[in-house]
């Protein structure tokens, strides 16, 4: 295994990317769940406790980022998010519950805990430490939308479906995005899909769909 | 309930499959995207034993490749392996067999080391790699061979190619204990290991290949090799029989010269019809019935319901654990196929 250099200006470069992603996606998922009260008012009490945690996870990347002297750079992450957000936000103000758990609980949780696992190992000693404590959490976000879909599985078959083709096309996109970054940290590109698709899979599986389903739905718009 | 962790041959045969059953986005895909993609639950399984008993099975289709050996992807190779353990175990499948490859990867690349990994922990003894019931199986198969060809065991020299691994090693202590061989030559590549076989064994020729193929009237073919095997028929002694126990098996059809005989090793047949559809995909003999022994021993333990790692670790099978195995193999209705 190769020895990573954390203090040297390619890993540092690449890591104000990396870095500022996280911390991005941590304050928007924190606002997701926050903007998923006006969908589901009678979660109220947890999903304020989900975003609670998600706020903490951004406090602790900032730290990581910090502890590297590294300046995240937030416009980058912030252009990443853009088009799967404004996903989001519209399915919110058309009221479409499904598609934002499908985008925020399933899509963007299955992705940070493929790519939290994949960094853990090759993480520097205080971001490890910061990672593995929010992965802890974060599988309990995914068996949030997980088990709210389960329940409402025939009614909300079709919509997560559409919600499906309209939104992973997006994430190989920001896959393909971050391929070089995400290396030079030393997380192949390989195994974040691996990850992430055995992950997605599975939560579609415990949702309700079938393997043929699923294998459709994990691969689309794949090229 | 069992379990079967399978895979398909190379590329080609994926791609084949894939479009058959009607996943085209998956035909169209390259390795790079069989490295990726998940294990997947693809057919339920019901076997009845010849004592009455009905078991049901899952059969997970790990989306491993024999390329992804070849190209040297041993990261992807292990990856498959372990995600489709994970998928078995999280199915709640009490025993599940690693047929093909997969017992093979998990014991090179020494996959004991890696059984906790993302939020998961393998429990081991829901596994089985299901190779004494094939080493077993091949060994009924020289002596059901030998006897339908019509070679006298006991003036035959028998050569086992893969001395070494899990089921040469316990194929030749069978041999060399069991059955009257007049000779047994070992083949391997690793010459470390085949002199502490032989001097376990107390007797054996360490041989090549091709000194060893002219003078065998029985050829043992358990070496693993992502290719299958390729020899040449001009050196084989005629006549012979050659039992093939690789995967993919390809001897039967490039192998076809008179005076040598070839029978698919570690295959067994069932008394009964085996209800299951992707068999006729995995192996394209007679589906209905025939199957790899590997796969065959995790059926034998959920009829038997020993949950526990029966075949486990290289090495370690036993002329007493072959005797278990052999009797439940009779007792539900298996047989070698001859």
């Amino acid at each position: 295994m190769t020895v990573i250099n954390y203090q040297c200006p390619t890993y540092r470069d690449a890591y104000s990317r990396i870095n500022a992603i996280v911390i991005e996606g941590e304050q928007e998922a924190h606002d997701n769940y926050i903007a998923l009260t006006q969908l589901l008012p009678d979660r109220s009490e947890e999903l304020h406790r989900l975003a609670k945690m998600e706020e903490r996870h951004k406090k602790g990347f900032t730290a990581c980022g910090k502890n590297l002297e590294v300046t995240p750079d937030m416009e980058y992450a912030r252009q990443f998010f853009a088009a799967l957000k404004q996903n989001f936000d519209d399915a919110l103000r058309q009221g479409n519950l499904v598609t934002c758990l499908v985008i925020q609980a399933l899509i963007v949780e299955c992705f940070a805990i493929a790519a939290y696992n994949i960094y853990i190992p090759v993480a520097d000693p205080f971001a490890r430490k910061i990672t593995e404590g929010v992965l802890k959490d974060e599988y309990l976000h995914l068996s949030f939308g997980e088990e709210w879909l389960k329940a409402n599985f025939a009614q909300v078959k079709q919509d997560i479906e559409a919600a499906n083709r309209q939104n992973l096309p997006l994430v190989w996109q920001m896959l393909n995005q971050v391929t070089a970054d995400a290396r030079t940290l030393g997380m192949e590109r390989e195994e974040l899909m691996a990850d992430f698709m055995t992950q997605y899979s599975e939560t579609l599986g415990n949702i309700g769909f079938t393997s043929r389903e699923i294998m459709k739905m994990a691969a689309y718009g794949l090229a | 309930m069992f379990g079967l962790i399978g895979h398909l041959t190379s590329l080609a045969h994926a791609q084949e499959v894939a479009r058959e059953l009607g996943y085209e986005e998956y035909a169209q895909k390259d390795l790079d995207f069989w490295c990726v993609a998940p294990p997947q639950i693809v057919a339920d399984i019901t076997v009845k034993s010849i004592t009455g008993k009905t078991i049901v099975g899952k059969y997970v289709e790990s989306c491993f490749l024999p390329e992804m050996l070849l190209l040297k992807k041993f990261k992807a190779a292990t990856r498959k392996v372990l995600n489709a353990m994970a998928h078995a175990q999280k199915h709640g499948i009490n025993i599940t067999a690693l047929g093909g490859f997969s017992s093979i990867i998990f014991e090179n690349f020494n996959l004991m080391e890696m059984l906790h990994f993302r939020n998961i922990k393998l429990e081991v003894e829901r596994f089985t790699t299901g190779n004494t019931h094939t080493a077993y199986i091949i060994c009924r198969q020289v002596e059901e061979g030998a006897q339908k060809y019509g070679i006298d065991l006991a003036k035959a020299t028998v050569t086992v190619c893969g001395a070494t691994g899990d089921i040469g090693s316990a194929v030749c202590r069978w041999l060399s204990v069991r059955s009257p061989i007049q000779e047994l030559i070992l083949v391997a590549r690793n010459q470390e290991r085949l002199q502490a076989l032989r001097d376990s064994l107390g007797r054996g020729k360490i041989m090549t290949i091709e000194e060893a193929l002219p003078q065998s009237d029985i050829v043992v073919w358990v070496a693993s090799m992502a290719k299958g095997m390729e020899i040449s028929p001009a050196i084989l002694k005629k006549p012979s029989l050659l039992i093939d126990g690789g995967y993919p098996k390809n001897l039967a059809t490039t192998i076809q010269v008179p005076d040598v005989q070839v029978i698919n090793g570690g295959m067994v047949e069932h008394a009964l019809d085996v209800d299951w559809q992707i068999m006729k995909w995995v192996n394209r003999y007679a589906p209905s019935r025939q199957l790899f022994a590997c796969f065959a021993e995790s059926m034998l333990l959920e009829f038997e319901g020993w949950y526990t790692n029966f075949s486990w670790g290289r090495n370690q099978i036993t002329l007493e654990k072959m005797d278990q195995i052999g009797a439940l193999s009779r007792k539900h209705g298996f047989r070698p196929i001859v």
